[in-house]
Protein backbone atom coordinates (compact mmCIF):
# COMPACT_ATOMS: atom_id res chain seq x y z
CA UNK A 1 0.00 0.00 0.00
CA UNK A 2 2.78 2.54 1.08
CA UNK A 3 4.34 1.14 -2.45
CA UNK A 4 1.48 2.75 -4.50
CA UNK A 5 0.85 5.81 -2.40
CA UNK A 6 4.40 6.89 -3.40
CA UNK A 7 3.62 5.70 -6.88
CA UNK A 8 0.61 8.04 -7.20
CA UNK A 9 2.34 10.44 -5.61
CA UNK A 10 4.87 10.31 -8.22
CA UNK A 11 3.09 10.61 -11.14
CA UNK A 12 0.78 12.82 -9.79
CA UNK A 13 3.48 15.34 -8.82
CA UNK A 14 4.88 14.74 -12.28
CA UNK A 15 1.40 15.69 -13.98
CA UNK A 16 0.97 18.99 -11.76
CA UNK A 17 4.68 20.05 -12.92
CA UNK A 18 3.53 19.41 -16.22
CA UNK A 19 0.39 20.62 -16.80
CA UNK A 20 0.75 23.82 -18.46
CA UNK A 21 -2.33 25.82 -19.54
CA UNK A 22 -5.12 23.85 -17.34
CA UNK A 23 -7.07 21.29 -17.17
CA UNK A 24 -8.13 19.23 -20.25
CA UNK A 25 -4.17 19.58 -21.65
CA UNK A 26 -2.66 17.16 -19.71
CA UNK A 27 -5.08 14.30 -19.93
CA UNK A 28 -3.94 12.19 -22.21
CA UNK A 29 -0.49 11.99 -20.17
CA UNK A 30 -2.72 11.20 -17.04
CA UNK A 31 -4.36 8.33 -19.31
CA UNK A 32 -0.71 7.17 -20.05
CA UNK A 33 0.53 6.97 -16.50
CA UNK A 34 -2.71 5.60 -14.84
CA UNK A 35 -4.39 2.97 -17.20
CA UNK A 36 -1.58 2.16 -19.47
CA UNK A 37 1.49 2.00 -17.14
CA UNK A 38 -0.06 0.87 -13.54
CA UNK A 39 -2.92 -0.15 -14.82
CA UNK A 40 -5.02 1.69 -11.43
CA UNK A 41 -8.16 1.87 -13.96
CA UNK A 42 -9.58 0.89 -17.08
CA UNK A 43 -10.31 2.79 -20.23
CA UNK A 44 -14.04 3.39 -18.88
CA UNK A 45 -13.39 4.39 -15.85
CA UNK A 46 -10.86 6.75 -16.39
CA UNK A 47 -13.28 8.56 -18.63
CA UNK A 48 -15.65 8.61 -15.78
CA UNK A 49 -13.03 9.97 -13.81
CA UNK A 50 -13.09 12.67 -16.41
CA UNK A 51 -16.36 13.49 -16.97
CA UNK A 52 -16.68 13.78 -12.75
CA UNK A 53 -14.00 15.72 -12.95
CA UNK A 54 -16.22 18.19 -14.88
CA UNK A 55 -18.85 17.95 -12.59
CA UNK A 56 -16.95 19.04 -9.35
CA UNK A 57 -17.00 22.62 -9.56
CA UNK A 58 -13.23 22.60 -8.99
CA UNK A 59 -10.85 22.27 -11.99
CA UNK A 60 -10.77 19.13 -14.30
CA UNK A 61 -7.46 18.50 -12.31
CA UNK A 62 -9.70 17.02 -9.06
CA UNK A 63 -9.94 13.81 -11.16
CA UNK A 64 -6.76 13.04 -9.02
CA UNK A 65 -8.66 12.88 -6.36
CA UNK A 66 -11.20 9.84 -7.91
CA UNK A 67 -8.35 8.25 -9.64
CA UNK A 68 -6.37 7.85 -6.62
CA UNK A 69 -9.23 7.01 -4.57
CA UNK A 70 -9.73 3.95 -6.99
CA UNK A 71 -6.31 2.90 -6.59
CA UNK A 72 -5.73 3.15 -2.75
CA UNK A 73 -9.02 4.35 -0.75
CA UNK A 74 -9.60 7.76 1.11
CA UNK A 75 -5.31 8.03 1.67
CA UNK A 76 -4.95 7.60 -2.22
CA UNK A 77 -7.20 10.27 -2.86
CA UNK A 78 -5.65 12.82 -0.64
CA UNK A 79 -2.23 11.84 -1.48
CA UNK A 80 -2.87 12.37 -5.29
CA UNK A 81 -4.58 15.58 -4.93
CA UNK A 82 -2.03 17.09 -2.67
CA UNK A 83 0.60 15.77 -4.87
CA UNK A 84 -1.20 16.92 -8.04
CA UNK A 85 -1.50 20.69 -6.60
CA UNK A 86 1.66 21.09 -5.04
CA UNK A 87 4.35 22.00 -7.72
CA UNK A 88 2.10 24.73 -9.38
CA UNK A 89 1.37 26.01 -5.67
CA UNK A 90 5.42 26.09 -5.16
CA UNK A 91 5.99 28.06 -7.78
CA UNK A 92 3.21 30.63 -7.99
CA UNK A 93 4.46 31.43 -4.14
CA UNK A 94 8.03 31.80 -6.20
CA UNK A 95 6.94 33.61 -8.80
CA UNK A 96 4.80 35.90 -7.10
CA UNK A 97 7.64 36.59 -4.40
CA UNK A 98 9.48 37.38 -7.35
CA UNK A 99 7.24 39.39 -9.67
CA UNK A 100 7.23 42.27 -6.29
CA UNK A 101 10.94 42.67 -6.42
CA UNK A 102 11.09 42.53 -10.05
CA UNK A 103 8.31 45.13 -10.33
CA UNK A 104 10.26 47.84 -10.90
CA UNK A 105 12.36 46.41 -13.69
CA UNK A 106 11.10 48.48 -16.64
CA UNK A 107 11.03 45.64 -19.55
CA UNK A 108 9.56 43.46 -17.39
CA UNK A 109 6.50 46.16 -17.01
CA UNK A 110 6.23 45.87 -20.43
CA UNK A 111 6.51 42.31 -20.67
CA UNK A 112 3.55 42.34 -18.07
CA UNK A 113 1.42 44.66 -19.91
CA UNK A 114 1.60 42.88 -22.94
CA UNK A 115 0.86 40.11 -21.74
CA UNK A 116 -2.26 40.99 -19.56
CA UNK A 117 -4.16 41.73 -22.75
CA UNK A 118 -3.38 38.63 -23.99
CA UNK A 119 -4.99 37.16 -21.12
CA UNK A 120 -7.89 39.07 -22.02
CA UNK A 121 -7.85 37.83 -25.72
CA UNK A 122 -7.64 34.39 -24.16
CA UNK A 123 -10.35 34.74 -22.25
CA UNK A 124 -12.38 35.95 -25.11
CA UNK A 125 -11.08 32.64 -26.94
CA UNK A 126 -12.52 30.46 -24.27
CA UNK A 127 -15.48 32.42 -23.85
CA UNK A 128 -16.49 31.45 -27.16
CA UNK A 129 -15.01 27.81 -27.69
CA UNK A 130 -17.42 27.24 -24.67
CA UNK A 131 -20.03 29.49 -26.79
CA UNK A 132 -19.54 27.26 -29.77
CA UNK A 133 -20.18 23.44 -27.57
CA UNK A 134 -23.18 25.08 -25.57
CA UNK A 135 -25.53 27.33 -27.74
CA UNK A 136 -27.23 24.63 -29.20
CA UNK A 137 -31.28 25.77 -29.33
CA UNK A 138 -32.69 29.04 -28.20
CA UNK A 139 -32.92 28.43 -24.63
CA UNK A 140 -29.19 28.27 -24.22
CA UNK A 141 -28.87 31.43 -26.59
CA UNK A 142 -31.84 33.23 -24.42
CA UNK A 143 -28.81 32.72 -21.35
CA UNK A 144 -26.30 33.99 -23.03
CA UNK A 145 -27.56 37.06 -23.73
CA UNK A 146 -29.52 37.69 -20.68
CA UNK A 147 -26.23 36.51 -18.24
CA UNK A 148 -24.14 39.12 -20.42
CA UNK A 149 -27.06 41.78 -19.33
CA UNK A 150 -27.25 40.63 -15.95
CA UNK A 151 -23.65 41.11 -15.33
CA UNK A 152 -22.28 43.74 -17.51
CA UNK A 153 -25.12 45.94 -17.12
CA UNK A 154 -26.79 45.40 -13.57
CA UNK A 155 -23.32 43.60 -12.00
CA UNK A 156 -25.21 40.90 -10.19
CA UNK A 157 -23.06 37.74 -8.30
CA UNK A 158 -22.34 35.42 -10.92
CA UNK A 159 -22.80 32.72 -8.62
CA UNK A 160 -26.64 33.37 -8.85
CA UNK A 161 -26.47 33.34 -12.94
CA UNK A 162 -24.76 29.76 -12.20
CA UNK A 163 -27.30 28.43 -10.11
CA UNK A 164 -30.28 30.29 -12.04
CA UNK A 165 -28.94 28.60 -15.41
CA UNK A 166 -28.33 24.75 -12.86
CA UNK A 167 -31.95 25.22 -12.32
CA UNK A 168 -33.42 25.48 -15.73
CA UNK A 169 -31.20 22.71 -16.91
CA UNK A 170 -32.67 20.67 -14.13
CA UNK A 171 -36.08 21.70 -14.82
CA UNK A 172 -36.21 21.06 -18.19
CA UNK B 1 -3.77 88.60 33.71
CA UNK B 2 -1.67 88.10 31.13
CA UNK B 3 0.55 86.39 33.74
CA UNK B 4 -2.27 84.51 35.05
CA UNK B 5 -3.40 83.23 31.44
CA UNK B 6 -0.03 82.01 31.38
CA UNK B 7 0.50 80.27 34.24
CA UNK B 8 -2.73 78.03 33.95
CA UNK B 9 -1.27 77.36 30.30
CA UNK B 10 2.49 76.35 32.06
CA UNK B 11 -0.36 74.38 33.72
CA UNK B 12 -2.04 72.56 31.64
CA UNK B 13 0.25 71.89 29.58
CA UNK B 14 2.61 70.16 32.10
CA UNK B 15 -0.53 68.14 33.13
CA UNK B 16 -0.85 66.85 29.39
CA UNK B 17 3.12 66.05 29.74
CA UNK B 18 2.13 64.04 33.11
CA UNK B 19 -0.40 62.35 30.99
CA UNK B 20 1.28 61.13 28.42
CA UNK B 21 4.43 60.33 30.35
CA UNK B 22 2.02 57.63 31.82
CA UNK B 23 0.14 55.77 29.74
CA UNK B 24 -0.10 55.80 25.61
CA UNK B 25 -3.17 54.32 25.33
CA UNK B 26 -5.78 56.22 22.67
CA UNK B 27 -8.04 57.24 25.61
CA UNK B 28 -4.71 59.21 27.34
CA UNK B 29 -3.73 60.16 23.96
CA UNK B 30 -7.10 61.82 23.21
CA UNK B 31 -7.13 63.94 26.98
CA UNK B 32 -3.68 65.12 26.23
CA UNK B 33 -4.88 66.77 22.97
CA UNK B 34 -7.20 68.29 24.26
CA UNK B 35 -5.21 70.18 27.32
CA UNK B 36 -2.94 71.19 24.41
CA UNK B 37 -5.22 72.53 22.80
CA UNK B 38 -6.42 74.45 25.74
CA UNK B 39 -3.01 75.58 26.14
CA UNK B 40 -2.17 76.61 23.07
CA UNK B 41 -5.23 78.53 22.44
CA UNK B 42 -4.34 80.83 26.24
CA UNK B 43 -0.83 81.54 24.49
CA UNK B 44 -2.35 82.70 21.51
CA UNK B 45 -4.70 84.66 23.64
CA UNK B 46 -1.72 86.27 25.26
CA UNK B 47 0.23 87.01 22.26
CA UNK B 48 3.20 84.66 23.27
CA UNK B 49 3.70 83.71 19.51
CA UNK B 50 6.67 81.23 20.03
CA UNK B 51 5.04 79.27 22.44
CA UNK B 52 2.17 78.97 20.42
CA UNK B 53 4.49 77.62 18.15
CA UNK B 54 6.29 75.03 19.64
CA UNK B 55 3.16 73.64 21.12
CA UNK B 56 2.10 73.08 17.22
CA UNK B 57 4.30 71.17 16.59
CA UNK B 58 4.00 69.18 20.12
CA UNK B 59 0.59 68.71 19.35
CA UNK B 60 1.27 67.83 15.02
CA UNK B 61 3.29 65.20 16.55
CA UNK B 62 0.70 64.39 19.08
CA UNK B 63 -2.04 63.68 16.19
CA UNK B 64 0.22 61.93 14.21
CA UNK B 65 0.66 59.33 16.99
CA UNK B 66 -2.96 59.04 17.84
CA UNK B 67 -3.86 58.20 14.12
CA UNK B 68 -1.24 56.00 14.01
CA UNK B 69 -2.76 54.41 17.35
CA UNK B 70 -6.20 54.42 15.94
CA UNK B 71 -5.42 52.80 12.82
CA UNK B 72 -3.73 49.91 14.51
CA UNK B 73 -6.50 48.94 17.28
CA UNK B 74 -9.03 49.13 14.26
CA UNK B 75 -6.67 46.80 12.37
CA UNK B 76 -6.66 44.52 15.12
CA UNK B 77 -10.29 44.46 16.24
CA UNK B 78 -10.81 43.78 11.98
CA UNK B 79 -8.52 40.93 11.15
CA UNK B 80 -9.82 38.30 12.57
CA UNK B 81 -13.71 38.76 11.20
CA UNK B 82 -11.81 39.88 7.94
CA UNK B 83 -9.20 37.23 7.84
CA UNK B 84 -11.88 34.64 7.82
CA UNK B 85 -14.10 36.20 5.59
CA UNK B 86 -11.65 35.96 2.99
CA UNK B 87 -10.86 32.35 3.47
CA UNK B 88 -14.79 31.87 3.33
CA UNK B 89 -15.01 33.57 0.05
CA UNK B 90 -12.22 31.03 -1.50
CA UNK B 91 -14.05 28.26 -0.06
CA UNK B 92 -17.51 29.74 -2.02
CA UNK B 93 -16.19 30.04 -5.17
CA UNK B 94 -14.42 26.54 -4.83
CA UNK B 95 -17.93 25.40 -4.17
CA UNK B 96 -19.53 27.01 -7.10
CA UNK B 97 -17.15 27.30 -9.55
CA UNK B 98 -19.41 24.36 -12.05
CA UNK B 99 -19.07 25.15 -15.73
CA UNK B 100 -14.45 24.80 -16.16
CA UNK B 101 -11.91 27.17 -15.50
CA UNK B 102 -13.42 30.03 -16.57
CA UNK B 103 -16.17 30.45 -14.93
CA UNK B 104 -14.11 30.68 -11.83
CA UNK B 105 -12.00 33.15 -13.23
CA UNK B 106 -15.14 34.93 -13.57
CA UNK B 107 -16.54 34.40 -9.99
CA UNK B 108 -12.62 35.29 -8.64
CA UNK B 109 -12.75 38.75 -10.81
CA UNK B 110 -16.27 39.42 -9.36
CA UNK B 111 -15.18 38.85 -6.19
CA UNK B 112 -11.86 39.97 -5.83
CA UNK B 113 -11.66 43.09 -7.58
CA UNK B 114 -14.96 44.12 -7.96
CA UNK B 115 -16.41 43.23 -4.50
CA UNK B 116 -14.11 43.37 -1.96
CA UNK B 117 -10.98 44.91 -4.12
CA UNK B 118 -8.19 43.12 -2.35
CA UNK B 119 -6.64 43.05 -6.29
CA UNK B 120 -6.65 45.24 -9.05
CA UNK B 121 -7.74 44.42 -12.13
CA UNK B 122 -4.23 44.75 -13.38
CA UNK B 123 -3.02 43.01 -10.41
CA UNK B 124 -5.87 40.06 -11.30
CA UNK B 125 -4.58 39.79 -14.62
CA UNK B 126 -0.99 39.69 -13.36
CA UNK B 127 -1.72 36.72 -11.83
CA UNK B 128 -3.43 35.27 -14.97
CA UNK B 129 -0.51 35.78 -16.95
CA UNK B 130 1.79 33.80 -13.99
CA UNK B 131 -1.28 30.93 -14.26
CA UNK B 132 -0.84 30.92 -18.03
CA UNK B 133 2.80 30.58 -18.23
CA UNK B 134 3.42 28.61 -15.14
CA UNK B 135 1.98 24.44 -14.75
CA UNK B 136 -1.46 24.26 -13.20
CA UNK B 137 -4.69 24.79 -13.65
CA UNK B 138 -5.32 28.80 -14.20
CA UNK B 139 -7.89 29.26 -11.18
CA UNK B 140 -6.08 27.68 -8.88
CA UNK B 141 -3.29 29.27 -9.93
CA UNK B 142 -5.05 32.93 -9.31
CA UNK B 143 -6.58 31.31 -6.34
CA UNK B 144 -3.07 30.53 -5.02
CA UNK B 145 -1.43 34.17 -6.17
CA UNK B 146 -4.42 35.86 -3.99
CA UNK B 147 -3.63 33.73 -1.27
CA UNK B 148 -0.05 34.72 -1.35
CA UNK B 149 -0.76 38.09 -1.66
CA UNK B 150 -2.58 38.56 0.93
CA UNK B 151 -0.57 36.14 3.45
CA UNK B 152 2.47 35.25 2.22
CA UNK B 153 3.21 31.64 2.11
CA UNK B 154 0.02 30.77 4.65
CA UNK B 155 -2.41 32.64 2.65
CA UNK B 156 -1.21 31.37 -0.57
CA UNK B 157 -1.34 27.36 1.40
CA UNK B 158 -5.02 28.30 3.46
CA UNK B 159 -6.62 29.93 0.29
CA UNK B 160 -5.53 26.66 -1.99
CA UNK B 161 -6.73 24.41 0.18
CA UNK B 162 -10.27 25.97 0.83
CA UNK B 163 -10.63 26.23 -2.73
CA UNK B 164 -10.04 22.60 -3.25
CA UNK B 165 -11.85 21.33 -0.21
CA UNK B 166 -15.49 21.63 -1.96
CA UNK B 167 -14.58 19.41 -5.12
CA UNK B 168 -12.18 17.33 -3.13
CA UNK B 169 -15.25 16.34 -0.93
CA UNK B 170 -17.52 15.91 -3.49
CA UNK B 171 -15.21 13.97 -5.86
CA UNK B 172 -14.72 11.30 -2.85
CA UNK B 173 -18.40 10.97 -2.63
CA UNK B 174 -19.21 10.27 -5.89
CA UNK B 175 -16.00 8.15 -5.99
CA UNK B 176 -17.58 5.96 -3.58
CA UNK B 177 -21.23 5.88 -4.93
CA UNK B 178 -19.29 5.15 -8.29
CA UNK B 179 -17.69 2.31 -6.94
CA UNK B 180 -20.41 0.67 -5.09
CA UNK B 181 -23.63 1.49 -7.54
CA UNK B 182 -21.06 2.00 -10.84
CA UNK B 183 -23.32 5.17 -11.61
CA UNK B 184 -22.01 8.11 -13.33
CA UNK B 185 -24.90 10.72 -13.05
CA UNK B 186 -26.43 12.14 -16.79
CA UNK B 187 -26.17 15.50 -16.51
CA UNK B 188 -25.89 16.70 -20.03
CA UNK B 189 -29.46 19.45 -20.14
CA UNK B 190 -28.08 20.29 -17.00
CA UNK B 191 -24.25 21.17 -18.33
CA UNK B 192 -25.42 22.83 -21.86
CA UNK B 193 -27.51 25.34 -19.32
CA UNK B 194 -24.49 26.22 -17.29
CA UNK B 195 -21.79 25.85 -20.22
CA UNK B 196 -24.38 28.67 -21.56
CA UNK B 197 -23.95 30.71 -18.93
CA UNK B 198 -20.66 30.49 -18.23
CA UNK B 199 -20.29 31.81 -21.61
CA UNK B 200 -22.18 34.92 -20.56
CA UNK B 201 -19.84 35.19 -17.60
CA UNK B 202 -16.46 34.66 -19.43
CA UNK B 203 -17.86 37.40 -22.02
CA UNK B 204 -18.79 39.86 -19.69
CA UNK B 205 -15.35 39.44 -17.83
CA UNK B 206 -13.94 39.91 -20.79
CA UNK B 207 -15.51 43.15 -21.82
CA UNK B 208 -14.96 44.52 -18.02
CA UNK B 209 -11.32 43.94 -18.12
CA UNK B 210 -10.88 45.27 -21.73
CA UNK B 211 -12.97 48.45 -20.34
CA UNK B 212 -10.32 48.81 -17.93
CA UNK B 213 -6.93 47.60 -19.56
CA UNK B 214 -7.47 49.05 -23.04
CA UNK B 215 -5.67 52.52 -23.61
CA UNK B 216 -5.25 52.84 -27.34
CA UNK B 217 -4.76 51.34 -30.29
CA UNK B 218 -1.79 48.81 -29.14
CA UNK B 219 -3.69 46.82 -27.06
CA UNK B 220 -6.41 46.44 -29.74
CA UNK B 221 -3.93 44.57 -31.71
CA UNK B 222 -2.47 42.63 -29.72
CA UNK B 223 -5.83 41.21 -27.81
CA UNK B 224 -7.58 41.25 -31.38
CA UNK B 225 -4.00 38.94 -32.45
CA UNK B 226 -4.07 36.82 -29.51
CA UNK B 227 -7.96 36.33 -29.63
CA UNK B 228 -7.40 35.65 -32.99
CA UNK B 229 -4.45 33.35 -32.85
CA UNK B 230 -6.10 31.41 -29.99
CA UNK B 231 -8.85 30.23 -31.89
CA UNK B 232 -8.06 30.39 -35.58
CA UNK B 233 -4.39 29.07 -35.40
CA UNK B 234 -5.13 27.20 -32.03
CA UNK B 235 -1.38 28.13 -30.79
CA UNK B 236 -0.24 27.12 -27.67
CA UNK B 237 -1.60 29.64 -24.89
CA UNK B 238 2.16 29.98 -23.54
CA UNK B 239 3.34 30.91 -26.62
CA UNK B 240 0.77 33.47 -26.93
CA UNK B 241 1.34 34.96 -23.84
CA UNK B 242 4.70 34.90 -23.55
CA UNK B 243 4.46 36.48 -27.09
CA UNK B 244 2.77 39.16 -26.42
CA UNK B 245 5.16 39.87 -23.46
CA UNK B 246 7.84 40.53 -26.30
CA UNK B 247 5.46 42.82 -28.23
CA UNK B 248 4.72 44.68 -24.72
CA UNK B 249 8.43 45.11 -24.66
CA UNK B 250 9.14 46.16 -27.67
CA UNK B 251 5.80 48.80 -28.12
CA UNK B 252 6.04 50.04 -24.84
CA UNK B 253 9.63 50.60 -25.10
CA UNK B 254 9.43 53.90 -25.55
CA UNK B 255 6.41 55.18 -23.10
CA UNK B 256 7.49 53.66 -19.85
CA UNK B 257 8.72 57.20 -18.54
CA UNK B 258 5.12 58.58 -19.41
CA UNK B 259 3.21 55.13 -17.71
CA UNK B 260 5.11 55.84 -14.22
CA UNK B 261 3.65 59.23 -14.14
CA UNK B 262 0.44 58.11 -14.61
Amino acid sequence: MINTLVKLSWVFLKIGTFSFGGGIVIIPLVENEVVVKYGWLTKTEFVDAVTLGQITPGPVIVSATFIGYKACGILGAIVSTLSVILPSFVMICLATAAIKKFRENKTLANFLRGARVAVIGMVFDAGVSIGRSSLVDIKTILIVGMSIICLFKYKVNPIWIILGAGIVGLAT
Amino acid sequence: MEQKTREQAEKLYMRGLHVFARSADTESLELVAELWQDAWESYRKIGDKSKARDLEKSLAALYKKKYLKVQETRERQGGIIRKFKDWFMFFKIGCFGFGGPMAVFSLLQDELVREKKILTDKDFLEGAVLGDVLPGPVTMDIVTYTGYKLKKWFGALISTLVFILPSFVLMIILAILYNRYSITPKVEEVFRCLGAAVTGLILSVGLKLSKTEMKDYRELCILIWAFASALIFKLDIVVIVGFAGLVGIIVYHDDTEKQQVK
